[in-house]
């Protein structure tokens, strides 16, 4: 059967794929993923949270996205954090 | 080099100057030029003057939204972009941690990052053949198609998907709302000061 089977590791995936029949969510991941550890990703069928006992059934929709995207400044004493957008904070671009 | 879209650039400086706090989203690019942004979307995102966190729901939601719109993940989920409120754009341990481990198992990404001063920085990972990072300028494009500005959509945006937990106003003088809660404020623009 098939299902559409959505990915960002390695070249990134987006795309029907052919699987067996009585296939697991964590089978799947394991095929498709095999380094990778399931708390670093959000696993959906059909845009829903999953478990990975769940059996994939014709034409599910299957995305495995990544979690915890976090950003961080360390503050640097030089300069105000912020001020208000004015001429002077408008800049293209600097340090190339 | 990353390259940006006069439109893309001139969001992501809109976005970066609507608050204090850092704001991220992602780049999208054409499939014949992965390395110029031509848009930058925000997912849902808590942020605070220094730190910037997605949540995990609406980025699978952005890339079901993507995919329905006919791109592949290497046009919108590679380019990681993030501001910093301060001088430097230089990535911290958290960002290093993240690009690792996210964007790592990818056989390619660019983390980029905007600093408020101006300063930009960019810095590619490549799987290919051993993974390597590579140091990467940031630049302006104005020879590929781009559209004017829209800062009204833009500013939805933001206040749609940018969720700001601060503790400015309690601890930073700065917060411009502040400044007007001092009744004393006024009286500085006075012509008689």
């Amino acid at each position: 059967m098939k299902i559409l089977f959505i990915n960002n590791d390695g070249a990134g995936f987006a795309d029907r794929i052919e699987i067996a029949e009585g296939t697991t969510v964590q089978q799947l991941f394991q095929e498709r993923i095999p380094h990778g550890k399931p708390d670093s990703y959000l696993i959906r069928v059909n845009r829903q949270p999953t478990t990975g006992d769940y059996i994939l059934q014709p034409d599910d929709r299957v995305s495995i996205t990544p979690t915890k995207i976090e950003g961080a400044w360390s503050h640097h004493p030089k300069g105000r954090p912020w001020e208000p957008a004015n001429g002077s904070t408008v800049c293209t671009s600097s340090a190339l | 080099m990353l390259t940006f879209s006069p439109t893309a650039w001139a969001k992501l400086l809109f976005l970066r100057d609507l608050g204090p706090t850092e704001v991220g989203g992602f780049g999208i690019t054409e499939p014949d030029d992965l390395l110029c942004v031509r848009d930058i979307v925000l997912v849902e995102q808590q942020c605070t003057e220094t730190f910037v966190s997605f949540d995990d729901l609406a980025v699978a939601e952005f890339f079901d939204q993507q995919i329905d719109a006919g791109r592949h993940p290497q046009q919108f989920a590679r380019v990681w972009v993030h501001t910093h409120p301060g001088s430097s754009a230089q990535p911290s341990s958290v960002d290093e941690e993240t690009f690792a481990r996210v964007f790592g198992p990818c056989d390619w990404a660019v983390m980029a990052i905007l600093a408020r001063g101006g300063e930009t920085y960019a810095q590619l990972h490549w799987r290919q053949g051993g993974a390597v990072r590579i140091p990467m300028r940031v630049d302006v494009r104005f020879d590929v198609p781009f559209v004017g500005s829209d800062q009204e959509a833009w500013q939805a945006e933001y206040d749609a998907h940018v969720h700001p937990h601060c503790d400015y106003r309690l601890s930073d003088p700065r917060w411009p709302q502040q400044e007007l809660d001092d009744p004393f404020f006024d009286r500085l623009f006075e012509p008689a000061l």
